[in-house]
């Protein structure tokens, strides 16, 4: 039987400032997942106060499987999405450390990995995730980005897609150039997230079992 | 206390503290006994015995806070975007120093969390770029920076890293490049597959990185040059 259900989306969202346009294009995001029917869970790194300090007892343990006692539940968030959305600004052509901290953390052995003894490729666990969907501003223009080489995109496509099902989807919704764009430009690029999240949203979450 | 011609021991090396350093060493590993903390002792001694003066910055160790604050952030875009204490002692030293090295596991293919918020918290506008008023084009301000250097442990093979980018080592070697000088060179240290390392391959790559600072092109000289 092959059946569907609706997605079930984890969206972390990472920016110092409450009312940035990082944060406007976050609640866009899942105000147009919720309407569509899209089940949403959302985690804000900064208005948490996630500890993004990689501290020496996990690194001590960072083979046992689990995380430390405190990120249990982004753990567990994490292994129940299908959907994962990073919203993000982008600095110094990567991730905020809040997030690369989140990464580090959560993405955890037992959680997003297992290393097989003797083995020194990881064996992904987040078979449950099917879609990656990086939101985040840059800066500078997309030619200094290419030339830079892209680090926060291939970190997201490459690195934490592979520890996600075979045939994970990634997208890549940037905006670059912010620096001087002017509020006209930005009303238009929060438009075109608008209409790419509906068009997310409607796509089911196909060729699952229910439930 | 040491021994005529025997390298310092990794505490005091740590410990001593130089006026003015001609070279920074940024290491970001949570365990201090960890081969990252090696190699970052046997860079600080290859640079020593070219006459540099190294400052070592444990961030661990100095608990360096690796997320930028709401306040900071919104500081950022300000003529006077540095308001801690700790980031104000870290832009000086990197405004004298001429040689800065970056020694860290690579995790999830980059810096781990608090290299990358040090970047994001200490090389800031006035600091490492001036951002054009009317252009809002971003001009370097690390022109004195004559060599960047990376040294990194990686879990995976050489041909996965390949594969799935090194980012760590572009953002070093292109995003922090751009905003240095025409001159500065950059020069990369990795150790692949580290979990299933021998010591040998160890102890050949500690070597390798204290020889690899120690080229007669990058003796330290007396005269930094101005900034540009």
């Amino acid at each position: 039987m092959i059946g569907h259900r609706p997605r079930r989306a984890l969206v972390v969202v990472c920016t110092p400032v409450a009312d940035s346009y990082t944060a406007a294009r976050a609640s866009a995001i899942i105000d147009g997942l919720t309407d569509t029917g899209v089940q949403v869970r959302v985690r804000d790194l900064y208005a948490e106060g996630f500890d993004p300090q990689f501290s020496a007892a996990e690194r001590r343990d960072h083979l046992v499987a689990g995380t430390a006692d405190d990120i249990v539940d982004h753990a567990e968030d994490l292994m129940w999405c299908d959907t994962l959305v990073l919203v993000y600004p982008t600095w110094w052509s990567a991730q905020p450390a809040m997030l690369k901290g989140w990464f580090d953390r959560v993405w955890a052995c037992g959680v997003a990995w297992d290393l097989p003894p003797g083995a020194n490729r990881l064996r992904p666990r987040l078979t449950n995730v099917r879609r990656i969907v990086a939101v985040t501003t840059h800066g500078s223009s997309k030619l200094v980005n290419a030339l830079q080489g892209e680090a926060g995109k291939r970190t997201v496509t490459r690195s934490l897609r592979l520890m996600c099902h075979w045939r994970c989807r990634t997208s890549w919704w940037a905006t670059y150039s912010m620096d001087q764009l002017d509020d006209d430009r930005r009303r238009v690029e929060l438009d075109r997230l608008v209409r790419r999240t509906r068009r997310l949203a409607r796509r089911r979450a196909a060729n699952r079992p229910a439930g | 206390m040491t021994t005529a011609g025997l390298p310092a021991p990794n505490d005091d090396a740590a410990a001593r503290v130089e006026p003015d350093p001609t070279a920074l060493v940024v290491v970001a590993h949570p365990v201090p006994d960890s081969l990252t903390h090696a190699a970052a002792t046997a860079a600080v001694e290859g640079l020593r015995a070219v006459g540099h003066r190294v400052r070592l910055l444990d961030l661990y160790a100095v608990d360096f806070p690796a997320a930028m604050t709401t306040e900071e952030r919104q500081a950022y875009s300000s003529t006077s975007p540095i308001i801690d204490d700790l980031v104000a002692e870290h832009c000086a030293l990197l405004g004298r120093a001429r040689h800065l090295v970056f020694v860290y596991p690579t995790w999830w293919s980059g810096p781990p969390a608090i290299l990358k918020g040090w970047l994001e918290r200490v090389l800031v506008t006035g600091v490492a770029f001036e951002l054009d008023p009317d252009t809002k084009r971003v001009k370097p301000a690390l022109g004195h920076i004559e060599r960047i250097v990376g040294i990194s442990t990686y879990g995976s093979p050489r041909s996965y890293v390949a594969m799935i980018n090194d980012n760590g080592r572009r953002i070093l070697t292109r995003s922090l490049r751009m905003v240095c000088g025409w001159r500065t060179s950059t020069r990369w240290f990795g150790l692949y597959g580290v979990d299933t390392a021998t010591a040998d391959e160890r102890a050949e790559f500690l070597t390798r990185v204290r020889s690899g600072m120690t080229r007669p092109r990058h003796r330290a000289t007396m005269t930094p040059r101005p900034r540009t």
